[in-house]
């Protein structure tokens, strides 16, 4: 005989999760739905009623340099600070996987960088690349010997001083933004590549090297097929991060000189809450949530064909 | 024992009721002006002791985000405002804010006219809805030494001379750049370049129009961008805070742009190189009058606080002549009243305040329209874009027109 049990066991698991769906839905889901609809309003929060213009406001972003430069700086520096911090960050967990004299002490000093507040970062770094006043440029100015001696060589005029334009010339401002994020940043994928380093079981590399692999064998054979979970957990994590770089811009460069380190984060934020132009701003929203959407279950997807594999 | 019980409770409940305080709660600035604020509470809650005042001291960009979202709201979770100038339009013409004269308060003459026609709608001679706090207005710097050592002629009074003397100095001092502004997209190079925009004879709006890109902003943009050749490297990329620095390091010889709150830095021998070389003048002219951009923060009441009288009672206590005078005299606050500019003491303290009140009458505020955040920040765009070379003043100010008056449009 089929015996029938009563509805409230049947769906017993569906009630224990309804209170994280409807908090997911009112946080998460309504959100997005209405940055949705908003996208195709003209909708300024402080001036009257949304009015329905279809995909005007798009249309509108696209012929804004200002949105089309952020586009292109937001994917340079994303692709660039995720690349430059893992590979440093493997370097540093590589380093720091093996016992040496002052690991302790200095395993400390290295993820320091990743506690401070981004704004306290930004200050600091502000004053380091003053051109006049600036430790960077002063130290650099201590090389203007050796660099006019190379200049005379090929026959150059020598300069007063090295001096760099870190943070005013239009070709360099966005790459001094991500030497700070690399100097904050790459702690965190250190960290994330170390604790994957010291899961690897000891006796792989025993036995990998019974079989007369060396150092670049083990690296290339054992480590980093064994590491990809995490390489790419931190991969992941830094381009999301990188993606809504707004921060720094605002701290260090307030998004100039000209449209140099226009990012779309900082678009949005200028939009939504400087002029309160909530429909362009969700325009943009829209855009970069699509972008990041991609991204992610890019990763996504290498991650779980890695655990299928 | 009920009776006992119940008259205790009665009594307490009348003492509850005698010593209730009415609660304001003010809106206003973090730094300097917070300090002020809080020290006008002060004195206000000890003349008082029946108020009990709330001061929230909120970053520049946040405070306008929580007044938009409360005051649109109509929440009214504040009821003294604090408002930036530029902000006052939107407010009053979104009906905001209360109208005093309404509320029963008289304009008091004692106060400088340009700084009370900001916190009118329409400007200059509408309904009054906010009362002149903070006296901010842009000033000009420049080396007494250097100009004399030079026989230049001082103090300037046109731009050509400016640009002129900025050159000399240059040339002759090596350690010494000829001039500095702020240079930063946005609020800062708009900043910069409006007294020279406007001394040239050029209007952002007119008439519902934009304007920008007429012969007068082109030259005037032309000329700032001949300013920067003798501006140090970076500027593209200075603030107040660089501004002040290399004036105080001795470093510049001429700042288009200084600010009453940070000015008494320059004669204070613990931050400053050069003290008592640095004379304060209002901006030179050019086609136009010496044209310096007028900032006040006002102080309002919100159309939805629950305690409009007593939040009215608050601000005139605070901007009256006798505590704004005491502001001034302990805090170096910017006073807004003709009486507290021509008080001798305040004088002997303040060297530069005969030359802070002329700049101010001859003043001129930004334009007066609902959208300024977003032309404000358009403009800047273009104007850095100009000054890092990417575009020709022509073409960023055309650009820039475009824009604004799409902005207009909506």
């Amino acid at each position: 005989m089929r015996t029938t049990r009563p509805w409230h066991e049947r769906y017993f698991h569906f009630i224990l999760l309804l209170p994280a769906l409807i908090i997911l839905l009112f946080l998460t889901v309504y959100p997005l739905a209405n940055v949705f609809r908003l996208s195709f309003y003209e909708y300024n929060y402080l001036r009257g009623a949304p009015r329905f213009v279809g995909l005007a406001n798009y249309g509108r972003l696209f012929s804004d340099r200002f949105f089309v430069d952020g586009i292109r700086n937001t994917f340079v520096f994303s692709i660039s600070a995720t690349a430059l911090e893992v590979l440093l960050g493997l370097g540093l967990a590589v380093l720091f996987n093996r016992q040496f004299r002052g690991r302790k002490l200095l395993l400390p000093l290295v993820i320091f960088p990743m506690m401070l507040s981004t704004m306290v970062v930004c200050a600091i770094w502000r004053s380091m690349y003053h051109y006049d006043y600036g430790i960077i440029n002063h130290f650099l100015s201590n090389f203007t010997p050796i660099v006019n001696w190379f200049r005379g060589v090929f026959g150059l005029a020598p300069v007063a001083g090295i001096k760099v334009r870190w943070l005013f010339d239009p070709d360099l401002a966005l790459w001094s933004v991500v030497l700070v994020d690399l100097w904050q940043y790459t702690p965190m994928a250190f960290l994330i590549l170390l604790a994957g380093l010291q899961s690897i079981p000891k006796d792989l590399y025993e036995a990998a090297r019974v079989d007369g692999a060396g150092g670049v064998s083990l690296f290339r054979y054992v480590t980093l097929p064994l590491l990809r979970k995490h390489l790419f957990l931190a991969l992941l994590l830094r381009s999301i991060d990188t993606f809504k770089i707004f921060d720094k811009v605002y701290a260090l460069t307030g998004g100039g000189p000209g449209s140099a380190t226009e990012t779309i984060s900082f678009y949005i934020y200028r939009e939504g809450f400087k002029y309160f132009n909530m429909g362009r701003a969700s325009a943009a929203a829209v855009v970069m949530f699509l972008a990041v959407a991609v991204v992610t279950v890019f990763y996504i997807r290498q991650v779980l064909r890695g655990e299928n594999a | 024992m009920k009776k006992i019980v119940c008259l205790v409770l009665a009594v307490a409940a009348l003492g509850s009721l005698g010593l209730a305080k009415t609660k304001i709660v003010i809106a206003g600035r973090d730094g300097g002006y917070g300090q002020v604020l809080e020290l006008a509470a002060r004195l206000y809650m000890a003349d008082h002791p029946d108020v009990e005042i709330e001061l929230l001291k909120l970053p520049y960009a946040s405070l306008y985000e929580k007044l938009v979202i409360d005051l649109a709201e109509g929440i009214g979770a504040y009821d003294v405002v604090m408002l930036d100038d530029t902000w006052a339009t939107e407010f009053m013409s979104q009906g905001w804010l209360a109208d005093l004269e309404g509320l029963g308060y008289t304009p008091d003459p004692d106060f400088v006219d340009n700084a009370l026609a900001v916190g009118r709608y329409p400007y200059p001679d509408g309904a009054l809805y906010a009362l002149p706090h903070v006296g901010n207005v842009e000033l000009f710097a420049y080396r007494r030494d250097l100009f004399e050592k030079y026989g230049l002629p001082h103090p300037p009074r046109s731009w050509l001379e400016v640009l002129g003397a900025a050159a000399l100095i240059e040339e002759y001092e090596p350690e010494v750049s000829g001039v500095v502004f702020r240079g930063r997209k946005g609020n800062p190079i708009v900043t910069g370049f409006l007294p020279i925009f406007w001394a040239f004879g050029g209007r952002i709006v007119e008439d519902g129009q934009a304007k920008v890109a007429s012969p007068a902003g082109v030259a005037a943009l032309k000329f700032f961008l001949a300013l920067k050749d003798y501006a140090p490297e970076g500027v593209e990329v200075y603030d107040s805070s660089e501004v002040k620095d290399a004036l105080l390091a001795g470093d510049v010889a001429i700042a288009i742009e200084v600010w009453p709150g940070w000015v008494p830095a320059l004669d204070d021998p613990a931050q400053s190189k050069v003290v008592g070389l640095v004379d304060i003048i209002p901006a030179p002219g050019l086609v136009e009058e010496s044209s310096p951009m007028i900032g006040i923060w006002l102080l309002g009441v919100s159309s939805a606080s629950q305690n409009k009288q007593a939040a009215l009672d608050f601000i005139e206590f605070t901007t009256s002549a006798e505590i704004q005078r005491k502001l001034t005299l302990e805090l170096g606050h910017p006073p807004t009243r003709h009486s507290v500019y021509s008080d001798p003491e305040v004088v002997a303290n303040y060297r530069w305040f005969p030359a802070q009140l002329a700049a101010m009458d001859s003043a001129v505020p930004r334009p007066r329209v609902p959208v300024w955040s977003e032309i404000e920040g358009v403009l800047g765009d273009y104007l850095q874009l100009a000054l890092v070379g990417e575009m020709s003043p022509e073409d960023a100010l055309r650009a820039a027109q475009a824009r604004i008056q799409e902005i207009l449009e909506r």
